[in-house]
C-alpha cells in the first residue's frame, strides 16, 4: 500500500514559471522515501501540495488511499511535518511549544515528555525556544511532529545548517523511528550522500520532473549499469577491433577505451586476445559511478 | 477537533507575549494616571461635585480618555501582534498543517483577540475601582458613600466592547493579510487618525475606527450601539473570512 500518491501533480506560481510537472510520487508505507533534488528542483512545493498548505491546481493527491481535498482533517491527523525551517514560537519554553500542539491534538500529556526524551530536549527546563541553537530547534521540531504518534513524517530539509554531528544524530533517530515504531519518513533533501545512508526508497525531481523513482536497489543497479571498465594499452586502433569483435562499443576518453561494465571472463578473454596479438596491456580498470555522480547526472539532463 | 481545543491552543501561545503584556500595561495606563493625579493634588473622588453616581463620573472620566485613542491604539497593536507571533515564527505552515479545519482556525484565533480585548476591559476596570478606592483610603480613611453600579458598569462596558468589533475585525482581516507588522499598524493608525479628525463628518460612522469615538462624544446611552456596530462588524468578518480561505498560499 502507499502511504502517498500523486497523480500527474502539476502547479504554477505564473503562468510562465511551471513548478511541478505531471509529478507521480510513489511513497510505500513503511519506508524511508528520499525526496531528493537541487535547491529550486520542486521538493518544498510538492511536499506543501501534499500538506495542503499550497491549493492544488492539476492531478490528484491520495494519502492513506483517501483523497486529500475531500478527508484533510482526518489525513492530517496521522501526518507529522516540518516543512523548511523549524516552526517553533520563541517566548515559549520546548514543554510550553509541545503544549500548545498537545492541545489540538488532545494527546496524552504524557507524551510531552516522552517526545523531548526522544530528542534528547529533556533539561531544557525554562530556556525559550528563542534561544535554542539551531540544531535544537530542529530537534525540537522533529518533537512536535512526534508529538501525536503519526503514521507519515513528512520533512523538508531537516539537517539544514546542522554541523556533522547534529547530521548523524537525526539520521540515527529517523532510522529508530522506522524501524522500531513503522513510521513511514518522507525527507527532502539535496544532498544524496546526506540521505543515502537511511533511506529505503529515492525519489529524484528536478525543474519539476520525477527523473528517477524506485527502491534504493534499482538506484544501485543503475550504478552498475553506469559504471565501465577502462584498458590502457599500447595500440588503441587494434585494442578498438578486438572490443567490437566481441559486439561490444568502446569510446575513447583521455587515451584510454572505456566500455560499459562487462562480466569479469569476457574482461579476461579480452585481455587474453590482446596479449595474443601483442599488444601491451598497462591496465585494465572498473570505473564505478558513486550514487552522487548519477543524482548529478540525472539532475544535469 | 473542537473548536474549544483550537481556542484553548490559540490562548496558550499568548502566554508572555507582547499582546499579552500589552493588556496589561495598556488596561492600567489610564487608571494609574488618575491615580497618581489623585496623590499629586491629595484628593480622591468623593471630591467629585458631582450630580451623577461618582463612581459613573468616575467612569466615563476615564473611558472618555481611553476610548477615544488608546483603546482603539491597543486594539490595533494587538490584533497585530497576535497574527505576528505566527508569521515572525514561521508557525503558520505548522499551524496549517494540523487537524483543524481552516474555520476553527480562523474563528479560534479571533477569539482569543476578543478574549485578549475582555482581559484587557476587566484589567483596566479593576485599574478604575483602584483608583476610585485607594486614595479614599489613603487620604480620608472614608469609602466613597455611593456604592459601585456594577450593572451601569456592565452596560458601559459592553458597549464599548461591541463598538471595537468593527475596529477588531478589519484589523484582524489586515494583519492576517500582511506579513509586514508595519502595514496593518500603519493603516490603523493613519485611519484612526483620519477618522477622528473627520469625526464630525455626518458620514463618519462609515469608517470602523468611529465607533468608540462616537460612543463617547454622543453619549454611552444614546447610540444603539449593537445595530450600529454590529452590521459593519459582520461585514468585515465575512470578506475576512473569505480572503483567508481563499488564500493560495497556506505557510
Amino acid at each position: 500500500m502507499n502511504c502517498i500518491h500523486t497523480t500527474n501533480l502539476s502547479h504554477r506560481f505564473s503562468k510562465k514559471e511551471l513548478v511541478l510537472d505531471q509529478v507521480n510520487l510513489q511513497v510505500p508505507e513503511g519506508a524511508i522515501y528520499g525526496f531528493i533534488g537541487p535547491n529550486g528542483a520542486g521538493k518544498t512545493t510538492t511536499l506543501k501540495l501534499i500538506l495542503g498548505l499550497l491549493k492544488k491546481q492539476q492531478g490528484t493527491i491520495e494519502v492513506f488511499d483517501k483523497q486529500f481535498d475531500k478527508h484533510r482533517v482526518e489525513i492530517l491527523k496521522n501526518i507529522g511535518s516540518l516543512i523548511e525551517v523549524p516552526s517553533l514560537y520563541g517566548h515559549l519554553t520546548a514543554k510550553e511549544n509541545l503544549k500548545i500542539w498537545q492541545k489540538i491534538y488532545q494527546c496524552p500529556k504524557s507524551r510531552i515528555d516522552e517526545v523531548l526524551e526522544i530528542v534528547g530536549l529533556s533539561e531544557t527546563g525554562k530556556k525559550k525556544a528563542g534561544k535554542f541553537s539551531l540544531g535544537m530547534k530542529q530537534r525540537l521540531s522533529i518533537a512536535t511532529t512526534l508529538l501525536h504518534s503519526p503514521k507519515l513524517i513528512i520533512l523538508d530539509e531537516p539537517t539544514n545548517g546542522l554541523d556533522p554531528n547534529g547530521i548523524i544524530e537525526i539520521r540515527e533517530l529517523l532510522k529508530k523511528l522506522n524501524t522500531e515504531q513503522n513510521i513511514t519518513i518522507v525527507i527532502s533533501s539535496h544532498l544524496l550522500a546526506e540521505i543515502e545512508k537511511i533511506v529505503t526508497h529515492i525519489g529524484v525531481i528536478n525543474y519539476g520532473k520525477i527523473l528517477f523513482q524506485g527502491t534504493l536497489e534499482e538506484l544501485h543497479l543503475k550504478q552498475s549499469q553506469t559504471s565501465f571498465i577502462s584498458f590502457e594499452t599500447s595500440d588503441k586502433e587494434k585494442t578498438i577491433e578486438v572490443m567490437k569483435s566481441n559486439n561490444l562499443t568502446p569510446t575513447i576518453s583521455n587515451e584510454q577505451i572505456l566500455i560499459p561494465s562487462i562480466d569479469k571472463k569476457l574482461i579476461a578473454k579480452i585481455n587474453s586476445q590482446l596479449v595474443v596479438q601483442n599488444i601491451d596491456v598497462y591496465q585494465i580498470n572498473t570505473i564505478n559511478n558513486d550514487l552522487e555522480s548519477i543524482f548529478i547526472d540525472l539532475t544535469k539532463k | 477537533m473542537k473548536f474549544i481545543h483550537s481556542v484553548q491552543s490559540e490562548w496558550y501561545k499568548t502566554k508572555r507575549s507582547a499582546a499579552s503584556w500589552l493588556c496589561i500595561v495598556g488596561g492600567f495606563f489610564i487608571p494609574i494616571i488618575y491615580f497618581i493625579a489623585f496623590l499629586k493634588n491629595q484628593n480622591s473622588i468623593n471630591d467629585y461635585d458631582s450630580k451623577i453616581n461618582i463612581w459613573d463620573n468616575l467612569f466615563m472620566q476615564l473611558w472618555s480618555n481611553m476610548g477615544t485613542f488608546i483603546l482603539p491604539m491597543g486594539l490595533i497593536l494587538a490584533s497585530s501582534l497576535l497574527t505576528q507571533m505566527e508569521f515572525k515564527n514561521n508557525t503558520w505552515k505548522q499551524l496549517h498543517t494540523t487537524p483543524q479545519s481552516y474555520t476553527n482556525i480562523f474563528f479560534a484565533k479571533f477569539s482569543v483577540l476578543l478574549l485578549m480585548t475582555l482581559k484587557f476591559f476587566i484589567f483596566f476596570n479593576i485599574g478604575m475601582i483602584l483608583t476610585g478606592l485607594l486614595p479614599c483610603l489613603i487620604f480620608d480613611h472614608q469609602l466613597p458613600k455611593e456604592a459601585i453600579p456594577i450593572k451601569n458598569f456592565a452596560m458601559g462596558n459592553l458597549k464599548i466592547f461591541v463598538a471595537s468589533m468593527p475596529l477588531l475585525a478589519l484589523q484582524y482581516l489586515l494583519s492576517l493579510k500582511f506579513k509586514n507588522f508595519l502595514v496593518p499598524v500603519g493603516i490603523g493608525l493613519m485611519g484612526l487618525i483620519g477618522t477622528l479628525i473627520g469625526i464630525q463628518w455626518k458620514y463618519i460612522f462609515i469608517s470602523p475606527y468611529s465607533y468608540a469615538p462616537l460612543l463617547f462624544m454622543k453619549g454611552v446611552s444614546k447610540i444603539n450601539i449593537f445595530l450600529y456596530a454590529g452590521i459593519p462588524f459582520i461585514l468585515i468578518m465575512t470578506i475576512s473570512y473569505f480572503l483567508y480561505i481563499a488564500k493560495k498560499e497556506k505557510g
